[in-house]
């Protein structure tokens, strides 16, 4: 399978700036330089290239979103990793931070951009240890800091540590977070891209995103285009988790069908198990069941199947567990990292949590099952910010699929409290 | 209140932050970090220092201090054991380790140990979901838990 | 339809609004009312509480009125299923954890939550579980209760702390659900503006502790007034039960007080049923203030009685030793129409010029035009001159942080001592206390050169500024384009007032330059007290002595028009014997005027005292007559703010005791005058017909909002400044400041506000201290005119060496005996104890 971002990621001392530009680390830069900014600009739009955060918003044409003629502005890359199942982006940092930089050089060169704050969650302290070294080698070698290789573009990256807040991988939730504030999300319109730190101009991107930068200005666009699907362009990484043999960060190409994931690169079930069912993209999108398994790995392919791909992560569940303890176990993560600023968001997660737990207790009443759909239904788009309707994924498709689950514990309820 | 100072080197780190900022709120989460860490709790007395150098009122680092989970009000351990209950560990049996290592640690989840050796919290997803179960101590990952390698873990630590 | 307008549709009706607005804000144009609970208006859209989703066509999920601004075309629907589903919605997630207080909690009956649920919400809940319990009925401050049980967390108010008061004083703490209101380590919420968020809240959270439980809104009988503390007139609601004052509320006026009210306009109000209220006429032994059975006056006697003896006593002085005998000296406390009639009573009737209302010098009118408050927001600059808004007017300090936060006006601060407005300030230059006049000479000299005319070079030492910070000052203010400049007669020695007049005229000069003033005495009704001609020198309208022709046309042929003599030189003859009787009216110069012992003494020797007031005062002791005056919440009237808007007070509460103005009255009948008012918009009605610049003033204009007088002109003058003499070995000259909460007549004891108080207080410079080995926390005697004023020291270069600042916290400090009778500039001693 066509390995880009993990075509040498466990070699010794990638992370070193000899070895990675032995590797022909940093070589797009003068690539770049020859051409206008506009043009890297273009390249990644022609590239199909998405966010790869989360929301999968085109990425180039992000870029292109940035309000014209207002300056300074500002590069923020999102490495606040907090989504359940995620783990793709700490090993890109862990094992090859330039390639992340290499990007965020590119980035910022296409975008005009002079300054760059690279945004980790707070737990990842010793991966931001190993980005600073790697930015103080950077800048020794010139590739960072005033101008870079004679071009005349000057650029300076900061690493800013979060401090425990799944919210903050928010786009808007990071800005006021880096700002100093509560990581509550911002009200939008305007979008970072018009007001976003410090209120202007902002791109902000996830690791991912801009760690496949360097391969298109390297390679081209066409060549990144021709991998994957007519509206999935490239690879992605996933990290598979949960019952699997080999669970693990792996790059699969857009378009593979989830059944080799999950099968062949993740080794299948263990203990004999079978598969009951997969979040593919992140706790926050539905879940599908095992029948689905044979659906394409992309982005309109899991549209059409009402989920989505997300962050890129695949939770494989088996048979051996009740689907209503991981909902509640779920829902219980949405209720602590809910930032409590929207009413729906606040009360909702906390009211679903409740009724879930209670017919866990064996103590349901039958029309709960109705009544969560009703919450959900209320808190689905009604909310400030995505969180809720995150928090609505799992249980609308809980209940959707594996229905009978929540049944079975309604046959342990005692006939005189129904 | 007695004051809260911080101390020489601690300024210079300071200095070092603001500069990274074209605006000097943006170091609000540094500060309370470098007080974390420095002090194992961010107290009323250390907010007021920092609201200080932050130009803003002591509610406001309150307010901010007090929306992160990384920040504690009370002291915790030398060791803060941060255990992944989240999806991804939760199907790979993390509620049966983390029993494991309270009765270990001879503590309830969220209590600190009374040598004040340890502190053991329930923690959402710590971006390690492949090496399921994990937990992370102080700056420390540990993936792929067994109720061997917690103990040899705990152990080894001193 | 402009460029700046959109039209848009909502429910059907089409509707044309300036760009910007919000939908919400469009819909209330068409009368279609959109539930909010985290939206207000002067705090912005917060986006918090989901409550006024509506449907938009063309987009995909329902909008937040509130932060969606109009687009051209849109077409809104507030009424369709999905809406109405989303309300209802949103209101059980609202009420979820809401506890069902709502027979014990003082917000029914004007409850948002109540009203909304009402007529959006589900009559059942699905809630079946345990409502969360949190924190009820904890004191957040001495005044605020905050229920936590009941906040529903909109943000409204720690969104106010923050944009409005701009101090971030009250927070959200935690996350998620665990979010709550709170002040840093539970310190109580305390600052001057804190009540209005018992106002803006829209359940019972936050409530008025002073209030509670004492009766349901909807058995308040509620009065349009104003508030009576100080010379912004800030409009209120009192909220009366059974004739018993029960509240306060804001009563917004873009114009005036912008929504909000400070914390002693709010709960300051206790004085209205003070045990110290003078209730009835009497008579008093001198000295003694007990009344007295003197046949002449008996102990029931009637109004009517009382000011017919108070006419026969002054007419009989006038008849033995002349019309320079008498006096009057008159309140920036009382109404436009009490003033009016005892300038009249003193003029028209004893042929007296001798009526005066304050110690400073100052004249009425402006050489150039008189700002409202509205204006700080569209002026360029602010130039604060001797004025510390945030303790002698606080909503302006509210109105001018506004200003500089979100309008891109630029304040300057032209102060002797630091003030908590400099935070704001673009410039802040200190001139020495005392050397007031220096300084504002020198920036008008500098303009006059920056204009090409002559002026006399700058001594810049003189003043205490700076030769830069002079020159950037001036820079600032020609350049300014639209400037206000407000300033504080009150705390400029000498003839200072003057210089402020000149410099006013100098800045009118530069081209293109729009300018306007505003006279910010801490005073409710200074403006109109000068207005009304309280004045030895000005008849009403600012008509001055000189202008003998015009004022007999308006006054009659008897109108006298030689100047009088001013309160403090009324005291001095007193003194001397040469001033036989003296009227007072809601003043009280033992305590308030320069001169400590002296004064009483001088008073002492009158012959005839009457002390017309509302509490009882040192004054009042030494009177020989007592009249009461029923004073703000039972009084009527007009008062003109320090924007020059001539506003209505209207009663909240119900006596048998004739007010002033009707007091005056039977004095004047019992003079010979004839006129006889039957209303106090009689009265109102006569200044507009006398008083040049009130021709506009009737109750119809004046109405709820109140109506801005002419710009008054004032009369040129050719004072010239005279520096400060120097000290005496190594004493420090005093600066008396102006302390919002003082422990008075108003703030009693007993006051709400009480924890307000302050202990006396000297603020020192470093080099003053050291020479005089005083540390931070050190107990200091000040001392002058025989007189010793125990203060602690701090430290704190709140002025320039050479000064020390002590605050007015209360009436016992006795600050005021610190300066000699004559009022002139205060040298203080200042030692260790």
């Amino acid at each position: 399978m066509t390995q880009i971002l993990f075509k040498n990621i466990n070699m010794k001392d990638l992370h070193t700036m000899k070895v990675y530009e032995e590797q022909g680390g940093y070589r797009s830069l003068k690539k770049a330089f020859a051409q206008k900014p506009e043009e890297i600009v273009e390249a990644v739009k022609a590239s199909g290239l998405r966010g790869r955060g989360g929301a999968g918003f085109p990425a180039g044409l992000k870029w292109s979103f940035l309000a014209k003629d207002v300056f300074p502005r500002y590069l923020c890359c999102n490495a606040d990793e907090s989504e359940p199942g995620t783990c793709k982006d700490r090993e890109l940092m862990l094992k090859n931070p330039h390639m992340l930089i290499e990007g965020m050089i590119l980035c910022a060169y296409a975008c005009r951009i002079e300054t760059g704050y690279n945004y980790l969650r707070g737990e990842f302290h010793d991966l931001n240890v190993i980005m600073e070294k790697a930015m103080e080698d950077a800048y020794a070698k010139g590739y960072l800091g005033k101008n870079i290789l004679g071009s005349g573009f000057n650029f300076d990256l900061y690493t800013h540590l979060g401090a425990g807040a799944y919210i903050c991988g928010e786009e808007s939730a990071l800005l006021n977070s880096l700002e100093g504030e509560r990581g509550e999300p911002r009200m939008k319109p305007p979008f970072p891209a018009v007001e976003g730190l410090y209120a202007k101009p902002t791109v902000v991107n996830n690791v991912e995103t801009l760690c496949v930068v360097p391969y298109i200005v390297n390679e081209g666009a066409e060549k990144y285009a021709s991998l994957g699907t007519e509206k999935s362009k490239g690879t992605k990484l996933v990290s598979v988790s949960g019952h699997v043999k080999k669970p693990g960060n792996y790059e699969v190409v857009l378009g593979t069908p989830i059944r080799e994931i999950i099968y062949d690169l993740a080794g299948g079930i263990p203990n004999d198990n079978k598969l009951k069912a997969f979040i593919p993209g992140g706790s926050s999108v539905p879940m599908l069941p095992a029948d689905q398994v044979d659906v394409l790995y992309d982005y309109e392919s899991l549209a059409a199947a009402g989920t989505m791909l997300g962050s890129g992560a695949m939770i494989v569940i088996d048979d051996s567990v009740n689907i209503v303890e991981t909902t509640l176990r779920l829902i219980s993560f949405y209720m602590h990292e809910s930032c409590g600023k929207c009413t729906p968001c606040r009360e909702g997660t906390r009211w679903l949590y409740q009724i879930v737990e209670k017919i866990m207790q064996n103590k349901g009443q039958l029309d709960y099952i109705e009544k969560m759909e009703d919450i959900c239904d209320n808190m689905n788009m009604k909310a400030f910010c995505p969180l809720a309707d995150a928090c609505v994924s799992p249980v609308v498709s809980s209940i959707k699929y594996f229905r009978s689950d929540y049944e079975e514990y309604f046959k342990n309820v005692p006939v005189s409290s129904v | 209140m007695s004051g809260f100072t911080f101390s020489a080197e601690q300024e210079k780190e300071i200095e070092h932050i603001f500069a990274k900022y074209p605006f000097k709120k943006s170091a609000m989460l540094p500060l309370l970090t470098l007080v974390q860490r420095a002090e194992r709790r961010v107290s009323p007395e250390a907010m007021v220092a920092i609201s200080k150098k932050m130009d803003c009122s002591p509610a406001y680092v309150q307010s901010v201090m007090s929306f992160y989970t990384m920040y504690h009000a009370e002291k915790v351990g030398n060791y803060l054991i941060l255990f992944c209950i989240n999806i991804s560990c939760q199907l790979n049996g993390c509620d049966k380790l983390l029993e494991y290592t309270a009765k270990k640690l001879g503590i309830k989840v969220g209590e600190t140990t009374p040598d004040e050796k340890f502190t053991l919290h329930r923690e959402e997803c710590l971006a390690l979901c492949t090496e399921a179960p994990m937990m992370r101590i102080n700056d420390t990952y540990y993936g792929d838990l067994t109720e061997q390698r917690i103990g040899q873990i705990l152990d080894s630590l001193d | 339809m402009s460029d700046n307008e959109v039209t848009l549709t909502i429910d059907g009706k089409s509707v044309t609004v300036p760009k910007g607005t919000k939908v919400v804000d469009a819909a209330k144009q068409v009368d279609v009312a959109i539930p909010v609970f985290c939206y207000h208006e002067k705090i912005g859209p917060l986006g918090c509480c989901r409550m006024c989703l509506v449907e938009v066509e063309k987009m995909p999920k329902l909008m937040t009125a509130c932060t969606m601004d109009v687009m051209p075309d849109m077409v809104v629907k507030t009424t369709t299923e999905k809406v109405e589903k989303a309300q209802k919605g949103v209101l059980e997630f609202t009420l979820l954890n809401h506890p069902l207080d709502c027979p014990v909690c003082d917000k029914g009956g004007e409850c948002p939550l109540q009203d909304n649920t009402f007529k959006y919400g589900m009559p059942d809940t699905r809630m079946e579980f345990h409502r969360a319990n949190n924190a009820k009925a904890t004191p957040l401050s001495p005044v605020i209760t905050i229920d936590r049980e009941r906040c529903i967390a909109c943000q409204r108010c720690t969104a106010y702390s923050e944009r409005i008061e701009q101090d971030q004083g009250l927070v959200m703490l935690n996350r998620g659900f665990h979010n709550e209101v709170g002040t840093f380590n539970n310190e109580p919420y305390d600052n001057r503006f804190s009540g209005n968020v018992i106002d803006i809240c829209p359940v019972g959270a936050l409530t008025n502790t002073d209030f509670r439980f004492k009766a349901r809104t909807w058995d308040l009988t509620n009065a349009a007034t104003l508030c009576a503390h100080c010379g912004c007139n800030c409009n209120i609601t009192m909220g009366t039960r059974l004739n018993k004052l029960m509240r306060i509320e804001a009563r917004p006026n873009d114009a005036v007080d912008d929504g909000w009210i400070c914390d002693k306009g709010r709960w300051g109000h206790h004085f209205v049923h003070s045990e110290n209220k003078i209730l009835t006429a009497r008579e008093n032994s001198r000295g003694d203030g007990k009344p007295t059975s003197f046949p002449v006056l008996p102990h029931d006697c009637t109004i009517e009685v009382a000011a017919g003896k108070v006419a026969e006593a002054f007419k009989k002085i006038v008849e033995e030793h002349g019309p320079e005998s008498v006096g009057f000296i008159g309140s920036p406390y009382g109404t436009n129409e009490e003033n009016y009639l005892y300038q009249k009573l003193f003029r028209h009737c004893l042929g007296s010029n001798n009526i005066d209302h304050k110690t400073y010098q100052d004249a009425p009118g402006l050489p150039v035009s008189h700002y409202d408050v509205e204006q700080i927001e569209t002026s360029n600059v602010v130039l604060l001159i001797a004025s510390d808004p945030t303790e002698e007017l606080p909503i302006l300090d509210l109105r001018i942080k506004k200003a500089v936060t979100t309008c891109g006006t630029r304040l300057v601060s032209l102060n002797d001592q630091k003030i908590a407005l400099d935070r704001y300030s673009s410039q802040s230059v200190q001139y020495k206390v005392g050397c007031e006049a220096l300084a504002i000479d020198a920036l008008t000299n500098g303009l006059a050169r920056e204009l090409g005319e002559s002026a006399p070079a700058q001594g810049s030492d003189q003043s205490g500024v700076s030769a830069e910070d002079m020159k950037s000052l001036v820079e600032t203010v020609r350049t300014s384009m639209k400037i206000c400049v407000v300033y504080n007669p009150s705390a400029l020695s000498g003839e200072a007032v003057f210089g402020v007049k000149r410099l006013l005229k100098m800045i009118a000069k530069v081209p293109t330059m729009e300018c306007g003033a505003m006279p910010a005495a801490p005073m409710t009704n200074a403006v109109g007290a000068m207005d009304m001609g309280l004045l030895p020198d000005f008849y009403p309208g600012a008509v001055p002595m000189s202008e003998q022709e015009e004022i007999k046309k308006q006054w009659g042929e008897n109108a006298p028009t030689g100047t009088g003599l001013s309160a403090l030189e009324m005291i001095a003859r007193a003194g001397k014997g040469q001033l036989k009787a003296l009227l007072v009216h809601r003043s009280n110069p033992v305590m308030d005027f320069p001169g400590g012992s002296q004064v009483v003494e001088a008073l002492k020797k009158l012959d005839f005292l009457v002390v017309h007031d509302m509490l009882e005062t040192e004054t009042a002791k030494l009177a020989n007559l007592v009249l009461p005056s029923n004073g703000p919440g039972y009084d009527e009237g007009t008062t003109t703010n320090i924007g020059g808007r001539v506003q209505a007070r209207t009663k909240a509460l119900e006596t048998d005791h004739a007010p002033d103005w009707k007091i005056i009255n039977l004095m004047l009948n019992a003079l010979g005058d004839e006129t006889d008012y039957d209303k106090v918009a009689d009265v109102t009605e006569e200044i507009a017909f006398r008083v040049p610049g009130y021709q506009e003033i009737s109750k119809r204009s004046v109405g709820k909002t109140g109506c801005n007088r002419e710009s008054i002109a004032s009369a040129d003058e050719l004072v010239s400044a005279k520096p400060a003499g120097p000290g005496k070995n190594g004493s420090l000259r005093l600066r008396i400041a102006t302390f919002l909460f003082a422990h008075d007549k108003i703030l009693e004891a007993s006051s709400k506000l009480a924890h307000h108080f302050q202990p006396s207080t000297a603020y020192l410079h470093e080099k003053d201290a050291q020479r005089l080995g005083i540390e931070d926390g050190d107990t200091v005697l000040l001392s002058a005119e025989n007189v010793n004023l125990e203060a602690t020291a701090k430290v704190n270069n709140r002025c320039q060496s050479g000064g020390v600042v002590v605050p007015r916290v209360s009436d016992e400090q006795g600050v005021n005996g610190l300066i000699g009778v004559d009022g002139g500039m205060a040298w203080v001693e200042v030692r260790k104890v």
